[in-house]
């Protein structure tokens, strides 16, 4: 509901009886003149000063919405009364009680009960995983899928929470398991049903720990509290979650001795989490100013609202056109504060029967209008859209308005005669609102903004300017492809230019598995590979994270000035970089900026003191990471739960990242850098470092999941590109990311045979290569995904689709380094095709074939391939078509 | 605010914006008595030409700081446009980069934008035939400009343009191809594919019609396309009066645009030229001062200091043959206006948007007696004629704004131009707009100067152009700091209460305005 503002209608109708108008649609309006006895006092001006008010000053007109029914009264002199729509978060708080315990009287029997103990209907969405790793769902034997589930695919199912009994709210789920199972933890996520909101724990799955494995022991072992909204209420949810009381800490850990195999026994476990369920509630707000019958030159402001519980009324007027706040002269109303100055804060009455609140007090006549918001508790705030509530005051009626003894419910009368007197008037009132929204607007260009407004403003614009920018640049990119491309090729000056995004013919190769680590002594032996990733064309290798670390594969850092770890020592370090460099391949560094692990305790135990050069302590840790009680300020992303989660909001931290980084491009010489974890802060970061550290080639690993529906992946994974464009948005284009998105989707179309998956709904690829090919660099497998971990495996056997799809397109290819080995004469053949035609990141795809069976498409012209069973030739025609690589289901041809 | 005062003469060093137009009005000393400033306050909000004569008194002062009095106009805040990219529409009539202007339109709403500019051209209305039109992709435009809450100023532009390659429609150059002389063609007789000449105007040269009513064809074709968008959306028509969409002759090379700063050429080499300045140097008596232009001007770039014409000594531009054809060289300019306003007039005068046109910013060799950039694109403006007072006398004629490029500029040349264009201006009660001539770069204070300008008192300004530059990294906040400081300054002098504007500099610029009568006296 937009703000009403009060527009002198009256004077248009000054021989109508009352002339009172309103509309069905919002805003509403009562307007309401006597013209029966002109009070020459009113015209008089406005003098300030109080008298006495009566008792009957401070009765409101309306008692509610539903009461207005009194006689219709001639009499009262209102000027005007606005009902505004008040729209605020209902919440509600439960409990969600996840329990984990040995079945009575089995001792080999466990029972899982998830709770939940508000109203709904609630689903609960599982699946297991068996082994440590979290990310992993899998469908559970058949035997613990309690009865009324769905199975959904291969990972998930999905089991109703029956009410524990009829009438009552609280309903449950149980899950038996078998004390033998392999399974290592189950996930799940809630789902209401009714209105389909999904509940995570804080953005993650919520996980169960059969044998309270590993790393998210921590996370479990904390009070955890849930937003259920969390599309636009974030930020209040964010607010609101307390760390409530509910039940003590864990549940004492229960031994199963019985069990004698080489697992680790499981452990009871019992949590309860808070959840604040938030739904719309509209309530309305009723303002009625009328002239004081005591004074003449007061008026007099009656507010009622139908919204319960406390409800304080966060007020000020203005007293010219600017509407700045002010305060009013006193006295003030019963229950007011004076808060700075600049509001005053007035606690309104209860009505009876809880139907609600009201007040009324008088103000002077010079006052021009009211502003106001509501304030429902320490953190709910209501306003009307964004904006203040405003309420004019007109006296400009004064000539013809008359004295008239108030008596309640006046209102309502007005409503009445508005049905018949409304039709000829809507037209003005309309004129009126549209006058009003251009005022609205205007002054909204001119000053009424509070900082904060501006600021988001600003925001906005620079996020759009962002846009806009990329977008003419690409743009003006696109008009001439072949000459940029020429151009970048033979100009070495505008590579310098692209900071960040290499020459656009870059090829990848990462160099490290999961294993990588155990030799010791792998730079030694990576080294020795050089002149053979040269010979097969890549330009640019990526070396594992080079700083001590807790965990050998070097993902959490400690001291980052010691470049000493599993992989060899800092002089074995420089010696391969200039051994890549000495074949002309370009070296990036696996930065962890995320995070970094702590070397000793703070005085209360936790692990937040950080050691080495930067010697960081609690302030260098967001403060939204629990466990590490950082003092810093709150993540700008989400948080890596297994180690402290690095505030880069703060100025030093920043400097001392910019200055480590600078040092690493110096001391031992990378060209530029891999990005851990970038999900974990604001994009704007990594583009203060990218610029202070001046990279040749950046990428960023920014992995979240695709969209997916009833466990099969969505067509459209927009979304998910989106968030990936969004954050090299923010990194202002100095960095590319990995295509995720298109890994995900080569998934779908290979396991599933759906190759028609490769055409968006523009024709365009899919992925982030579809919208941003210059800043994706497209893969298809890394050391998490597959490797030894296998978090995200590659479709096995479908490997060379995959390469033979992105080796082929747009975008800047990475190749996993087992694959070089695996596939070496294959990949061999498609990279150096590659090279050949000199496709490159800008590359044009045209898709000729996205079937069932079939994906086919011409790159720049000079590339046909095809993926999949299905038939694709290139048309004899003008080009000469000649196969250039081929393996199953896979071809490619080159046009000659 | 600043002032210093340094002899006789009063230097306003530096005017802190924000308050000076209210101390305009609030200095009850500033040489008038205090009735007539209280007339001249009230008269200025309603509108600015009835103040001429007030003005005209004031602003005899030439050189510091020329336009300092026109800040009492400044009461409404200057209305700020960006112009739309020149590819904005395509040759093939498809809206470039549309996605990146849509987000550029709405962050310059969000910015406080007035409207941006809109160039229309010629050949992408008109490729094929003078009887067909294809307004679509322009109508595209002006629906992103409607949706994104921004007023519109169109510039129909009936010239070419070398960035983007844009040249005169296709059917135009092959009518060109037959009879080359339609188009302008300088001495040495290579041709302006981008320009008509002015003398075919109203020869029957284009499949059988004229020019002017090719022009008044496409006029009325705009105006009942866009029937809707006036006065709501589209509030401004610009008309190109000549090349590069200003009212001149295209005096610099064929292959380059107005970026050129040398002086350039005359442009009356096509046979309909000569064959009207034969006809004038007859009827002037002196039938062998039509045979050609001045024989002695220099090449295009060549320093007129080693031309015999234009040299600031005893040039021949300062004789009576060169009187002749300077008079006459620039009344075919005036002419040729004159029928463009004329139309543009009458088909959008009862229109409720502005008519508006272009007259470039000449300063480049303006400190000579001669100015003879000015002389080759048209203007007879020199160290003993005003050049200026018959256009604006035209623009006055039919009631159309000028815009005047080049607020930007640095430098005592285009200062002294541009007072003295709005000088004739204010004389002839024309209003002005501005436009800066480039986008401003890192480390110059041309911001300063365009604000200076802008408080100067002007209508409207647009800033050229939206583009990936525009929005660079580099470009971009300063612009938005541009925006952004004058907003501040304009709301500073609103929350300034009335008769107390800026205390202690009331008195310097109290003294300001006494020094300047003794200096007018």
């Amino acid at each position: 509901m937009s703000i009403v503002r009060w527009k002198p209608l009256i004077h248009q109708l000054p021989l109508v009886r009352n002339p009172s108008l309103s509309l069905r649609e919002q805003p509403k309006r009562y307007i309401r003149c006597c013209p029966k006895n002109p009070s020459p006092s009113s015209s008089a001006g406005f003098v300030l000063g109080s008298k006495p008010d009566s008792g009957r000053n401070l009765r409101p007109i309306v008692e509610a919405k539903a009461a207005q029914s009194p006689p219709l009264s001639q009499e009262t002199d209102l000027i005007s009364s606005e009902q505004f729509t008040v729209n605020r978060i209902k919440k509600t708080y439960g409990k969600v009680s996840v329990k984990l315990e040995r079945r009575c009287g089995y001792e080999a029997r466990w029972m899982l009960e998830v709770s939940c103990d508000l109203v709904g209907k609630w689903i609960l969405h599982w699946g297991v995983s068996y082994c440590d790793n979290q990310a992993e769902w899998d469908q559970p034997p058949p035997e613990m899928i309690p009865p009324g589930s769905t199975v959904i695919k291969d990972y998930a199912i999905e089991s109703p929470l029956n009410a524990r009994s009829e009438g009552q709210s609280e309903s449950a789920v149980q899950i038996e398991i078998d004390g033998d199972t392999p399974i290592g933890a189950i996930n799940f996520v809630l789902k209401e049903e009714e209105t389909g909101r999904w509940y995570h724990n804080k953005g993650r799955d919520f996980r169960v720990p059969l044998r309270g494995s590993s790393e998210d022991e921590i996370t479990l072992s904390m009070k955890q509290s849930v937003s259920i909204w969390p599309e636009a209420f974030d930020q209040i949810s964010n607010m609101l979650r307390k760390h409530e009381e509910s039940d003590p800490a864990p549940a004492p850990i229960l031994e199963d001795n019985s069990d004698t195999s080489s697992k680790k026994p499981i452990i009871a476990f019992h949590e309860d989490y808070t959840v604040i369920k938030e739904e719309p509630v509209q309530n309305s707000m009723t303002v009625t100013v009328r002239k004081s019958d005591k004074s003449s030159d007061k008026n007099i402001v009656d507010v009622d609202t139908d919204i319960p519980g406390h409800v304080v009324l966060h007020w000020g007027v203005y007293m010219n056109e600017s509407k700045n706040w002010h305060v009013p002269p006193p006295p003030y109303p019963p229950a007011t504060k004076v808060l700075r100055k600049s509001a005053l804060q007035t606690l309104l009455e209860k009505k009876s029967l809880g139907l609600g609140n009201r007040g009324s007090f008088a103000l002077n006549k010079e006052v021009k209008g009211l502003v106001f918001v509501l304030k429902l508790d320490e953190y709910t705030w209501v306003n009307n859209m964004g904006k203040d509530f405003v309420v004019p005051i007109e006296n400009s009626t004064s000539g013809n308005e008359e004295k008239i003894e108030e008596k309640p419910g006046t209102v309502s009368s007005t409503d009445k005669s508005v049905d018949t007197n409304a039709a000829p008037y809507t037209e003005n009132l309309i004129s009126g609102i549209r006058n009003l929204v251009d005022d609205i607007s205007s002054h909204k260009n001119k000053a009424q903004k509070t900082n904060e407004e501006q600021d988001n403003i600003l925001h906005e614009i620079e996020k759009l300017v962002v846009e806009a920018y990329r977008i003419f640049k690409n743009s003006s990119v696109v008009e001439k492809p072949d000459k940029s491309v020429d151009d970048t090729s033979k100009t070495p000056t505008q590579l310098v230019v692209s900071s960040g995004t290499g020459n656009g013919h870059e090829i990848l190769c990462q160099g490290f598995n999961w294993e990588s680590h155990k030799s010791g002594r792998w730079y030694h032996e990576l080294g020795e590979k050089a002149k053979l990733l040269a010979e097969l064309g890549f330009s640019i290798v990526w070396l594992p994270p080079p700083t001590e670390s807790v965990s050998p594969e070097g993902y959490m850092p400690t001291d980052l000035y010691n470049l000493n770890s599993k992989y060899g020592n800092i002089e074995e370090l420089k010696d391969i970089v200039h051994k890549f460099r000495e074949v002309g391949i370009k070296v990036l560094g696996d930065v962890v900026l995320n995070h970094r692990c702590a070397t000793s305790c703070s005085e209360n135990g936790i692990w937040n003191i950080f050691g080495g050069r930067l010697n960081w302590d609690a302030r260098a840790i967001v403060a939204d990471d629990p466990h590490f009680q950082g003092k810093g300020n709150k993540s700008s992303g989400d948080n890596f739960h297994a180690a402290p989660n690095i505030d880069h909001s703060q100025e030093f931290v920043r400097t001392d990242i910019k200055e480590w980084l600078c040092y690493l491009r110096k001391e031992v010489g990378y060209d530029g850098w891999r990005l851990d974890f970038v999900r974990g802060f604001w994009g704007g970061y990594v583009k203060d470092y990218l610029e202070a550290s001046q990279p040749y080639f950046a990428v960023g690993e920014y992995w979240d999941s695709l969209s997916y529906t009833y466990g099969e992946m969505d067509y459209n994974q927009n979304a998910h590109r989106q968030r990936i464009i969004d954050w090299i948005n923010a990194t202002n284009g100095t960095a590319g990311a990995f295509d995720v998105t298109t890994k995900g989707i080569l998934h779908s179309v290979l396991e599933r045979c759906e190759y028609w998956r490769l055409s968006d709904e523009k024709a365009k690829p899919p992925g982030v290569l579809g919208w941003w090919p210059s800043r994706a660099v497209t893969f298809i497998e890394n050391h998490d995904t597959g490797s030894t971990q296998g978090h995200w495996r590659f479709p096995a056997g479908k490997e060379m689709q995959g390469y033979a799809y992105i080796l082929t397109h747009p975008g800047t290819p990475s190749v996993f380094f087992d694959h070089v080995f695996c596939f070496q004469e294959e990949i061999r053949r498609l990279i150096s095709l590659r090279l050949r035609k000199k496709i490159h990141c800008r590359s044009t795809v045209k898709i000729l074939k996205a079937e069932k069976d079939v994906y086919a498409a011409e790159i720049d012209g000079k590339v046909a391939m095809k993926i999949g069973p299905g038939f694709y030739e290139p048309e004899r025609g003008p080009k000469n078509w000649t196969v250039a690589a081929e393996g199953a289901d896979y071809k490619v041809w080159e046009a000659s | 605010m600043e002032v210093s005062l340094s002899g006789p003469k009063v230097i306003v060093t530096k005017l802190k914006d924000s308050k000076v137009k209210r101390l305009g009005f609030s200095a009850p000393g500033f040489g008038y008595s205090g009735s007539n400033f209280v007339d001249l306050r009230r008269k200025c909000r309603v509108n600015w030409v009835g103040l001429k004569a007030i003005r005209a008194q004031v602003a005899v002062e030439k050189n510091n700081a020329p336009f300092r009095k026109e800040k009492v106009q400044s009461q409404t805040p200057v209305e700020l446009l960006v112009g739309l990219p020149l590819d904005t529409v395509s040759k093939s009539n498809t809206i470039n980069h549309e996605k990146a202007i849509s987000a550029g339109l709405r962050a310059l709403k969000l910015l406080g934008a007035y409207g941006v500019e809109l160039p229309v051209f010629w050949a992408v209305v008109q490729p094929n035939s003078p009887h067909e039109f294809d307004w679509s992709a322009y109508l595209a435009v002006a629906d992103m400009a409607r949706c994104a809450g921004l007023r519109l100023r169109v510039s129909l532009n009936l010239n070419g343009c070398h960035r983007p390659n844009v040249m005169l429609p296709g059917w135009v150059l092959q009518a060109a191809e037959t009879d080359p002389d339609i188009l302008f063609k300088d001495k040495s007789g290579a041709l302006h594919k981008d320009c008509l000449s002015f003398a075919v105007d109203e020869l029957p040269v284009l499949q059988g019609r004229k020019p002017v009513d090719v022009f008044e064809s496409l006029f009325r074709s705009f105006s009942s396309t866009f029937k809707d968008y006036f006065g709501s959306t589209i509030t401004e028509i610009t008309v190109s009066l000549g090349a590069n969409g200003e009212l001149r002759y295209p005096s610099f090379p064929p292959t380059t645009d107005s970026e050129f700063t040398s002086v350039g050429e005359f442009q009356c080499y096509d046979k309909y030229t000569l064959s009207q300045l034969k006809q004038a140097a007859e009827s002037a008596g002196n039938p062998l001062w039509g045979l050609g232009g001045p024989h002695d001007a220099s090449k295009y770039d060549e320093s007129p200091n080693n031309s015999n014409f234009f040299k600031d000594h005893g040039g021949s531009w300062n004789t009576p043959y060169g009187n002749f054809f300077l008079s006459w060289y620039s009344q075919q300019l005036l002419h040729h206006g004159d029928r463009l306003l004329s139309i543009a007039s009458n088909v959008f005068g009862d229109l409720p948007v502005q008519l508006s046109a272009k007259v470039p910013l000449l300063h480049h060799w303006h400190e000579m007696s001669s100015r003879p950039a000015e002389l080759t694109a048209g203007f007879y403006n020199s160290a003993e004629r005003d050049g200026y007072d018959a256009v604006t006398e035209m623009f006055a004629k039919y009631n159309c704004m000028m815009i005047i490029p080049g607020m930007d500029e640095l430098g005592s040349n285009p200062e002294s131009l541009l007072h003295q264009i709005k000088q004739a201006c204010e004389k002839h009660g024309v209003q002005v707009s501005g436009e800066n001539s480039a986008l401003v770069k890192q480390g110059t204070d041309n911001f300063g100067k365009i604000k200076e300008n802008v408080q100067a008192g002007l209508k409207t300004f647009t800033y050229q152009r939206m583009g990936a530059d525009f929005f660079s990294p580099e470009h971009w906040p300063l612009f938005r700091e541009f925006v952004r400081g004058m907003e501040r300054s304009q709301l500073d002098a609103d929350d300034l209460p009335e008769g107390n504007g800026g205390g202690v500099s009331l008195s310097a610029d109290s003294e300001a305005g006494n020094n300047r009568e003794m200096q007018a006296a």
